[in-house]
């Protein structure tokens, strides 16, 4: 049986949220993901860093249940991490490159039953929840089903239902005209059909910021004014800003919406070299606040020198190959000849495309606002019309159904019969239908009755 | 005026291909058994194709045989052409298929009936079954002139014979097929005890003679030159093998024929709404297929003999229900057929049947103790799907009586468990036909391993006698050795090795393989392999196949017993029939309704209901295990 997981806690305002592995495999995907898994004993709870492929990704509590001693009665593993939803989500998906299945909605409480677990009192309020959860299930699976990929899924498979269908009607009815097989209509077929979902799948990425919203961290050195950016797009006063530098020690975290598309925005202690101790932790995780967010703002001050840290920290940025933008604040103290200065300077370090801005103006904003989306979707924002994915669940079903169709294709290059290249598309088909909920079976056999004609 | 006729455990209602199936089993498994057919001289008739298996059909006549049916049997006595059809495709989809004598099977199939111990066949109509005062027991039968005769359990297999009303043009009567009484009063007596009915039609082609036909305009289709047999004991049977064969014949209907019909189209009765039956996709009229598919400037036509003793042909494809005039205008035109008379009429049938869903997966209607459905009645369509359904409802009586559990096929484990649980647990708004496509695992359910499948299960039940099961074992034996060999054996990279492989178009190898994975290349067959091995032991071909197919497709099937594995999980938590489902909190409306109707034995079977949904599912898992803890 498959391992399976799922966040456990409710997404949103708690401070911890809860990643839950059930099945043979989940100590094995902890094994690979966890700094302290030798401490891990059936029954504990060990504290430890969540490690992937040498990066650090969250500071965790992981408690093991060993088979059959679990509500499961399979071998599971929580992973509790801290809360917000982009590393709760960072680390499902983590889990899943590791092995794991994405659950379907009751499913823990399947696998509880099927194995002779679950006792009374849990057994009646997991029916609410599964009814609760079934019905929110159901109203987010409209909303994203809705349109454009509802219809975009049900091609993809109308087309496999169709191979299928030339299959079954070559099986069931042989010696008819015009129902032979032909390998290469059905290579091409199947090749156009993985390079549509392999489109569709490299929309996850898009979907995921539209979905999740797009992490950015302000950057900058102190007093360059972060917090009053941020403020400015919070479009209230969020952060105590003052004129003395380093009054933001830690980092503050704000959710602020540009049109359709929601920032997850980091204010972060400004960088210089301190001796403060509370500043110094904070400089500190500014830095490594990087490593996690889709998107730098880093700001610099019109009426202001470039320094070496600024220099330094942009490079950083560049070199971590993530998406930037030097805004220089401030404008309303422009001066041409310092800032003539300042400007040669920027393009000397290669610095170029800035944006100005003034907060304290309100100026520029609206420039830099336009500037965060076009770097994220093609075309401004028309691209959140076209079809994109945004659920982890579509993401691994759609995965499992390119898997089946490679192996189809494999087959009809290695001159498989037709039943047997059946039998994979089939699965996919099936998987592409999990994700509208249909049943393959009975669309084939109404497929082959509306297109061929056969009969006594 | 009545009279007390006489005790039997099983009465047959009917002598087609289901109630014959149905009393034999009873019969052989020690139960006086009494079947009744309106006409004698019908017993076993193909009033359709002269044909038995064919695609997926053919895969249940091999697992009847291995239950210890007859069909098979029959068939292999009375064929006159034998094909294995899609042989160019995997070994999951050859099916075979037989042109029958259409007398002769009929003959052998009396005789056999009528030496079989514990039986009684009368020519009789049947008018009622006789229940208990509450009407939840089958305890008799009385026929059309008095006669009531008490039993123990009814098997119902009226086919197209119930309320039976032909259809030609404007012309209806009422009528079974091939002239034969229909049984009016049954109808009316099962509804008076509560059995729920509904309107099914089918139809058949004209049978033309073939002395008026011009053959040299048609293609011939031969049968197979190895002739492919139906049972496991007729395996070696030199004179059946041996047997002449007749040939099939080609044509196609044509623009002109396609014209005529749509000139006329308004005198069809399925265009004119005087047919209120559901007619069967998978067997449209040659009106149907003309206006539905408009772009087709032809259609194929096969020409099939009725038997060796007659000129009688079967014309495969152009069913309909014409009036008689279009008809023979429409038949004319078709090249080799302009002079064509025709010796029966084409006609449309419609016949009452039963909403299958109202039985249990023994076949047993759920009100009604010891009333049992087999065949056309319970909305199925085709001989051999009929023949399944009665063995199976006579399996189950003849259990019943003896105060055992019922026989139920899954449908991981056979056609016949797919074809019943489709009928009962899904339901059928149309005559239901078998085909691979409907079969989940397909690959492990394949022709030619019935026997594996299905034969120890016969054996238990007692429909395979002592000796048949010993040389089965010894065949089960010799397979499973085999693949053990040839998972030991290697095959070294020499060089009559790499010379055998240039010729077969395969790869050459450098290293030493087990012959077991280079059977797995498609190009390489087991006697290719077999070829470098000085110490290969003498097998049969039903041997080596099974060793062939079991390691050429083994991933496949690997993958194919993961997925029943799964399947059986579900299907091995059991559902009380006491539940009332609709207490049960948190199911939808739409599920409790469904669930309380049909209540299914299993959860697995319980997810095949229309209606019920995965959240449902999870609900009755929750549900279950309360009731276990309690």
């Amino acid at each position: 049986m498959s391992t399976i997981t799922a966040i456990g806690t409710s997404l949103g305002t708690s401070g911890i949220n809860i990643i839950r592995l059930s099945g043979e495999n989940s100590l094995n995907i902890i094994k690979n993901l966890f700094n302290n898994y030798s401490k891990l004993s059936p029954n504990s709870i060990i504290y430890g860093k969540l490690i992937d492929n040498g990066s650090f990704v969250d500071n965790v509590l992981i408690s093991y249940f060993k088979a059959p001693n679990s509500f499961t009665g399979e071998d599971i593993c929580e992973i509790n991490c801290h809360g917000g939803s982009y590393i709760t989500k960072e680390i499902l998906n983590l889990v899943v490159r590791n092995g794991a299945e994405i659950a379907t909605p009751g499913e823990f409480s399947k696998r509880a039953f099927l194995n002779g677990k679950m006792d009374l009192s849990e057994a009646e309020g997991i029916i609410d929840l599964i009814n609760a959860k079934t019905k929110t299930e159901a109203r987010i699976a409209i909303e994203q089903l809705d349109g454009q990929l509802f219809k975009k899924i049900v091609s993809l498979r109308e087309k496999l239902i169709e191979i299928l269908a030339q299959v079954e009607v070559s099986i069931d009815y042989p010696e008819y005209d015009n129902v032979e097989v032909d390998n290469i209509h059905v290579l091409n077929l199947l090749e156009l059909e993985i390079f549509e979902i392999t489109k569709l799948l490299d929309s996850y990425e898009e979907g995921k910021y539209i979905k999740n919203g797009i992490n950015v961290a302000i950057l900058g050195r102190p007093n360059v004014g972060k917090s009053s950016l941020l403020n400015n797009l919070a479009k209230y006063e969020r952060v105590i800003v003052t004129d003395i530098a380093g009054t933001t020690r830690d980092i503050v975290e704000e959710t602020v919406n540009i049109g359709d598309i929601i920032l997850n925005i980091s204010d972060t202690a400004g960088i210089r070299d301190t001796e403060d101790i509370i500043e110094k932790i904070g400089v500190s995780k500014s830095i490594k606040k990087i490593d996690e967010v889709d998107l730098v703002i880093y700001i610099l001050n019109a009426d202001d020198n470039l320094s070496k840290e600024d220099i330094d920290m942009i490079s950083k940025i560049k070199n971590k190959g993530i998406k930037y933008i030097v805004v220089i604040n401030k404008m309303d103290k422009y001066i041409k000849s310092i800032f003539d200065t300042f400007t040669l300077k920027l393009s000397e370090n290669n610095i170029n495309d800035t944006i100005n801005i003034s907060v304290y103006e309100n100026k520029g904003i609206d420039e830099l606002k336009r500037k965060i989306i076009s770097m994220f979707f093609d075309d401004n924002l028309n691209s959140v019309n076209e079809v994109m994915i945004v659920n982890e669940r579509h993401k691994k079903l759609l995965e499992k159904s390119i898997e089946y169709l490679k192996n189809a294709k494999k087959d009809v290059i290695n001159d498989m019969p037709v039943d047997i290249i059946s039998i994979q598309i089939k699965e996919s088909a099936k998987k592409l239908g999990e994700i509208i909920g249909n049943d393959v079976s009975q669309d084939i056999v109404d497929k082959i009755f509306t297109k061929f004609c056969l009969g006594k | 005026m009545s009279y007390n006729a006489g005790e039997y455990d099983v009465v047959v209602i009917g002598g087609g291909h289901a109630g014959c199936e149905a009393a034999l089993a009873t019969s052989r498994l020690g139960k006086k058994t009494a079947m009744f057919i309106i006409n004698m001289d019908t017993l076993a008739n193909m009033p359709c194709n002269p044909s038995i298996g064919g695609t997926s059909k053919g895969h249940l006549v091999k697992e009847l045989d291995a239950l210890g049916g007859e069909m098979g049997k029959n068939a292999d006595k009375t064929f006159i052409q034998s094909k294995m059809l899609n042989k160019s495709k995997g070994p999951a989809v050859h099916s075979l298929r037989m042109q029958s004598d259409r007398k002769k099977y009929h003959i052998e199939m009396k005789k056999t009936l009528e030496n079989q111990a514990n039986l009684d066949i009368y020519q009789a109509e049947i008018v009622e079954i006789i229940t208990n005062d509450k009407k939840d027991k089958a305890i008799g039968v009385k026929t059309m002139i008095g006669a009531i005769y008490n039993t123990k359990t009814i098997i119902v297999a009226t086919g197209t014979y119930l309320k039976g009303k032909i259809i030609i043009g404007e012309i209806s009567y009422e009528s079974g097929p091939d002239g034969v009484f229909p049984a009016n009063d049954l109808s009316q007596n099962l509804i008076d005890i509560g059995v729920e009915l509904r309107r099914f039609k089918t139809g058949t082609p004209s049978r033309i003679n073939i002395n008026r036909m011009d053959l040299s305009k048609m293609e011939i289709q031969k049968g197979d030159n190895e002739i492919s047999l139906f049972s496991y004991e007729n395996v070696n049977n030199i004179d059946m093998i041996n047997k002449n064969q007749v040939n099939c014949y080609l044509t196609y209907t044509n623009e002109n024929t396609h014209k005529i019909i749509l000139d006329n189209i308004h005198r069809s009765p399925l265009y004119s709404g005087q047919i209120e039956g559901i007619g069967p996709r998978y067997c449209p009229s040659i009106e149907d297929k003309v206006v539905r598919f408009r772009d087709r400037d032809r259609h194929q036509i096969f020409i099939e003999p009725l038997g060796e003793d007659t000129s009688e042909m079967y014309i495969q494809g152009m069913s309909s229900s014409m009036p008689e005039e279009i008809q023979i205008a429409m038949y004319r035109s078709v090249q080799g057929l302009e002079n064509a008379t025709l010796m029966r009429p084409a006609y449309a049938i419609e016949y009452d049947a039963i909403d299958s869903i109202n039985l249990n997966l023994n076949l047993e209607y759920k009100s009604i103790e010891g009333l049992f459905f087999a065949g056309q009645v319970n909305g199925s369509s085709g001989y051999e799907e009929a023949a399944v359904q009665g063995l199976m409802a006579g399996i189950n009586a003849s259990l019943k009586i003896d105060n055992k559990g019922s026989f139920v096929i899954d449908r991981s484990e056979g056609y016949i468990g797919v074809l019943i649980d489709d009928l009962v647990t899904k339901g059928t708004n149309e005559p239901y036909r078998m085909m691979t496509s409907r079969a989940e695992y397909r690959l492990t359910l394949r022709q030619d391993n019935a026997d594996l499948r299905l034969r120890e299960k016969g054996y238990n039940i007692g429909l395979i006698s002592q000796k048949i099961y010993n040389k089965f074992k010894i065949k089960r034996e010799m397979i499973e050795c085999e693949i053990e060999r040839l998972k030991k054996l290697n095959i070294y990279p020499n060089e009559e090795t790499n010379e055998l492989f240039r010729k077969l178009g395969s790869s050459e190898i450098d290293v030493c393989h087990r012959a077991s994975d280079l059977i797995k290349r498609s190009e390489i067959s087991y006697d290719n392999l077999m070829a470098l091995d000085k110490e290969k032991p003498n097998l049969s071909k039903d041997v080596t196949e099974q060793v062939e197919i079991h390691l050429k497709y083994e991933g496949y099937i690997k993958l194919q017993f993961s997925q029943i594995e799964e399947f059986k999980k579900l299907e091995n938590k059991k559902l009380s029939q006491d539940i009332n489902y609709s207490k049960i909190k948190g199911l939808c409306l739409e599920a409790r309704q469904k669930l309380d109707k049909q209540k299914p034995l299993s959860v697995g079977q319980a997810s095949r209901i229309s209606g019920v949904s995965p959240a449902d599912i999870s609900v009755l898992l929750i549900y279950l295990s309360q009731i276990k803890r309690r």
